[in-house]
């Protein structure tokens, strides 16, 4: 009695967890990540094409990372000097932002909505909550575009610019992230 | 009891948010930096050019330091200046042509990278080779058919680089050298007088902060008596370029100089020396969109 018992709600266990994410869900591991910094005297940006991110309308909460050693600049020794210098991927590889959107997102056919997410950014080692407006777009029934743009401040993060490079190295970084998420329909977690 | 328990802790590992695993794009990373730049002291390391880089290096050796503040400690007398520009073909495979100014030394020169360190030690160090010829073109018309022909002139060097990154700090580079002159003649700005030359160099660099290393060269030879060559210094890397200061035993910029040309006492004989490292991305890519 006791065993079916516990083989019935283990059963109703994944049957709901199945269920709520399923339709709900989207997702992507190919998403683009951009950053640009205008100093004074340089300007230049860092793109990746790895940004994964989760998104979930049942719960209207988020997940995005990328691993930092994808960005480039287009200057191979300026990457190898961001990753060592300022980012020190080997302690913290990823940039993430997670957390929940703020209202209630319906998406009709062939519509965009703006919206707001409110969340823990955190790279470097060092978190900080924001508030993150973006627009999803309805590409297919299966697949939602995403675009945001938020700027950060390096030393929010600890992370130094050295005086010399001062004029070429802004501390103000505007981040874009334009992600095509496509329907989950199974569950990997 | 134990059912409700049970169901409890079903519900309790129902996740709240979902997340996704963090995972590395490429779980084999090549290590990077190893050293700050293509040149370390006298020496060419492992760090590579990406493709369509050029690296451009302008390197200085002074007089001996022993003159004092009279002579600006060496600043005064015999520069040595090599301008050398070196241009990444591939990720692995670069071509540089030198001029030294001792014996108007022109060198040509290629570097091959083998593999890379990784960062999960899969690859414990990174392998390159470097091999080079050199001319000198320095005006002997006053020993008339004695004068020295092309080949006379012609020096070759080969290098190989083993380099590993022990820690955030600290890299050893080990580089067994040769150098081989066809004509050693006592003519030239070199000590030596035999053909090859054998050596082992050793560079080392210890970090001080992100930006500044403590720099270190020892090339003991290995089949000759001539004075090994020391050298001491500081890397600073700022905004793209990369500025070595250094104290060091020989005039010698180039590899075949630096085995055959004779090294002072290190100590009141060093001389100080200066490189700029600039890399140039000439081949920057146009964003997609």
């Amino acid at each position: 009695m006791m065993k079916n018992l516990i083989v019935f709600f283990f059963f109703a266990f994944l049957v709901t967890f199945s269920f709520e994410m399923k339709g709900q869900t989207y997702n992507t591991d190919k998403g683009r990540a951009e950053f640009l910094s205008k100093a004074a005297l340089n300007e230049f940006t860092g793109v990746s094409d790895d940004l994964n991110g989760l998104l979930d309308f049942e719960k209207n909460s988020f997940d995005f990372f990328i691993d930092l050693n994808t960005l480039k600049t287009g200057i191979g020794l300026r990457d190898r000097h961001m990753r060592e210098n300022y980012l020190e991927t080997k302690k913290y590889p990823f940039a993430e932002f997670t957390g929940k959107i703020n209202e209630q997102v319906k998406l009709e056919k062939g519509q965009s909505k703006l919206l707001n997410a409110t969340g823990t950014f955190k790279i470097h080692g060092k978190e900080k909550n924001m508030v993150v407006p973006g627009k999803i777009t309805w590409i297919s029934d299966s697949e939602i575009q995403l675009e945001a743009t938020f700027k950060i401040l390096l030393s929010d993060y600890n992370i130094a610019i050295p005086s010399v490079i001062f004029y070429e190295l802004s501390e103000e970084q505007t981040i874009s992230i334009k992600a095509n998420l496509k329907k989950k329909t199974v569950n990997t977690k | 009891m134990k059912i409700k328990i049970l169901i409890l802790a079903l519900f309790l590992s129902h996740p709240s948010m979902a997340q996704l695993e963090r995972k590395l794009a490429d779980g084999s990373q090549k290590e990077e930096l190893i050293f700050h730049a293509p040149r370390h002291i006298n020496l060419l390391t492992v760090e590579p050019l990406d493709k369509k880089a050029l690296h451009f290096a302008i390197m200085h050796t002074f007089g001996t330091i022993d003159g004092g503040l009279q002579d600006l400690y060496g600043l005064d007398n015999g520069a040595n200046i090599q301008f050398s520009f070196e241009y990444g073909f591939s990720e692995k495979f670069s071509l540089g042509a030198a001029r030294a100014s001792t014996d108007k030394v022109y060198n040509l020169y290629g570097r091959y990278h083998f593999f890379s360190q990784t960062q999960d030690n899969k690859t414990p160090f990174s392998l390159s080779m470097m091999g080079g010829a050199a001319v000198n073109t320095s005006n002997y018309s006053f020993l008339n058919e004695d004068a020295p022909d092309l080949m006379d002139r012609t020096s070759y060097a080969a290098q190989l680089m083993l380099a590993r990154k022990f820690s955030e700090k600290i890299s050893v580079q080990l580089s067994p050298m040769m150098a081989y002159f066809n004509d050693p003649r006592a003519l030239y700005q070199i000590e030596g007088d035999q053909n090859l030359y054998l050596a082992l160099g050793f560079s080392g660099k210890y970090k001080m902060t992100g930006k500044s290393s403590l720099t270190l060269q020892w090339i003991p030879n290995l089949n000759n008596d001539l004075r090994n060559n020391l050298g001491v210094g500081i890397d600073l890397e700022a905004g793209g370029h990369v500025f070595q200061m250094y104290f060091v035993t020989s005039q010698a910029l180039n590899e075949q100089y630096l085995l055959a040309g004779g090294n002072g006492v290190a100590g009141e004989k060093f001389r100080l020396g200066f490189n700029v490292n600039r890399i140039f991305a000439t081949g920057k890519k146009k964003r997609a969109d």
